[in-house]
């Protein structure tokens, strides 16, 4: 199925959820990404309980001290 | 990991290269992850800080370059001219300092409480207030908030508590499963437990709800950043800039030190217990202050919070000052040093050091009489510190 992940189109395997996508996107220091689904964030416990689906928006952000991770705020 | 070591190794750089300027604008932008700089995050205090994290069953944690660092970069992180930080008294004499000069510059006023009573906690919150904080166990007040209670009370006002917990430590108190919403630590005391580096650390427990507190900026961060609100805060904003950072060599003796906690706070604790207990016999005492001694007010709270382990940390009180600069200079192993929470015992006055920057009449607001001796026990041999204090006491009496 077809993500936007980061603003970019990426093909994953179907039915994964956001811990597998961290898997199967090789994402580098999982346990340091806060996950983003459709502009919601998600609490890292329901990481494994949530199921993509085909067109969602995934926004992986990292809050280590560069920048903001974000425009926005 | 990266060659299958079994320690983490020290990542001594200051700046970390990346091979597009494409690369690095995104790890700036926060889009991929990665160091920079190491004023902002590095390897090896990433390393201490999951494993404070883990310790404290928290979010994350930012560790910092000493614990008053660590103070400093929270109450900043929190606290805006014209709020208030409702705060215990009887708490380390650099945190009161911090609270009354610096904050106090900035038009953010420090009310201090007896924090182990929460009924004049709660009457002192206002509508101004913006955290609670407290230590686990006063020092040098040797006094023992009801951590659970506070935690109610913090919830039910939308606040922050932030707990102190150094000599404590996660070995001790978890103070997050009380309700806390930040743990702070000087690292440099028992988590060290060598007296070999100077550190600080804020962890998050994820207790308070960061969207729904009266923080707007944290609370918009939130709304991208979830439970890590507070924490992206410091690493983005108030850290980053104050520039507070640990040194990667102390986050690695830190990490050692965290090897060693729960054995070497094992014998503290016995060791502390064992004179604690000799000194409430002595009768040239007047008073001991240690929460593990059934005869303090505090004795049944330090049962229940901390599974019957009150510290390593304890006071006596001897009669006069004479008495007590004679008691301190005839100690024969024990130091007379600033620290605690070392391998060694250690001594300080604190009238005439931590605390000598105030009045008399105010020093005994915070519960700092003149004749006030503050020990960290060590891990000597537990008979040989009851022989040293003995003879010191005698000595002691000639005054």
């Amino acid at each position: 199925m077809k993500l936007v992940v980061n603003g970019a189109d990426v093909e994953v395997s179907d039915g994964i959820n956001v811990t597998q996508l961290l898997v199967e996107r090789r994402v580098k220091m999982p346990d340091m990404v806060s996950v983003e689904l459709n502009e919601t964030v998600l609490q890292r416990a329901e990481f494994e309980t949530t199921r993509l689906r085909e067109g969602d928006r995934v926004e992986l952000l990292y809050f280590m001290g560069g920048g903001r991770g974000t425009d926005t705020v | 990991m990266i060659l299958g070591e079994v320690e983490a190794p020290i990542f001594q750089t200051a700046a970390f290269g990346y091979a597009s300027a494409e690369e690095m604008a995104d790890v700036f932008a926060g889009r991929a992850p990665g160091h920079v700089y190491t004023r902002l995050s590095n390897p090896t205090t990433l390393a201490l800080e999951r494993r404070l994290a883990a310790a404290e069953n928290g979010v994350g944690a930012l560790a910092t370059s000493s614990g008053m660092a660590a103070i400093a970069v929270t109450a900043l992180g929190l606290l805006r001219p014209g709020d208030e930080i409702l705060t215990a008294k009887g708490i380390f004499g650099g945190s009161v300092s911090f609270f009354r000069n610096i904050l106090g510059r900035l038009n953010i006023r420090a009310v201090f409480v007896d924090g182990s009573d929460t009924a004049q906690v709660a009457a002192a919150v206002t509508p101004k207030t913006r955290a609670i904080f407290v230590e686990t166990i006063g020092n040098p007040g040797m006094d023992v908030p009801d951590l659970p209670a506070l935690g109610a009370l913090a919830r039910e006002r939308n606040l922050p508590l932030v707990v102190d917990s150094t000599v404590t430590t996660p070995e001790l108190v978890k103070p997050g499963q009380h309700g806390a919403a930040l743990v702070i630590h000087s690292t440099s005391k028992f988590i060290n437990g060598h007296g070999i580096a100077i550190g600080g650390a804020v962890i998050d427990t994820g207790k308070f709800d960061w969207s729904r507190g009266p923080f707007e900026d944290i609370a918009a961060l939130a709304r991208r950043a979830g439970a890590y609100a507070f924490l992206a805060h410091l690493r983005t904003v108030i850290a980053r800039d104050l520039g507070a950072c640990p040194a990667p060599g102390s986050s690695f003796l830190m990490l050692h030190g965290l090897d060693t906690l729960p054995l070497r706070l094992k014998t503290h604790v016995e060791n502390a217990r064992a004179l604690a207990q000799a000194l409430s016999t002595d009768r040239r005492v007047l008073d001991v202050g240690y929460p593990g001694l059934p005869g303090s007010p505090y004795f049944e709270r330090a049962q229940r919070l901390f599974g019957g382990r009150a510290g390593a940390i304890l006071t006596l009180r001897v009669g006069s000052l004479a008495k007590a600069f004679a008691f301190i200079n005839a100690l024969k192993s024990a130091r007379r040093a600033a620290n605690l929470g070392e391998t060694r015992t250690l001594v300080i006055h604190p009238a005439s050091t931590i605390f000598r920057e105030y009045a008399p009449a105010d020093r005994l607001s915070l519960g700092v009489p003149d004749d006030l001796i503050r020990v960290s026990v060590g891990l000597e041999d537990s008979s040989a510190i009851l022989t040293d204090f003995e003879q010191a006491l005698t000595v002691a009496q000639k005054e």
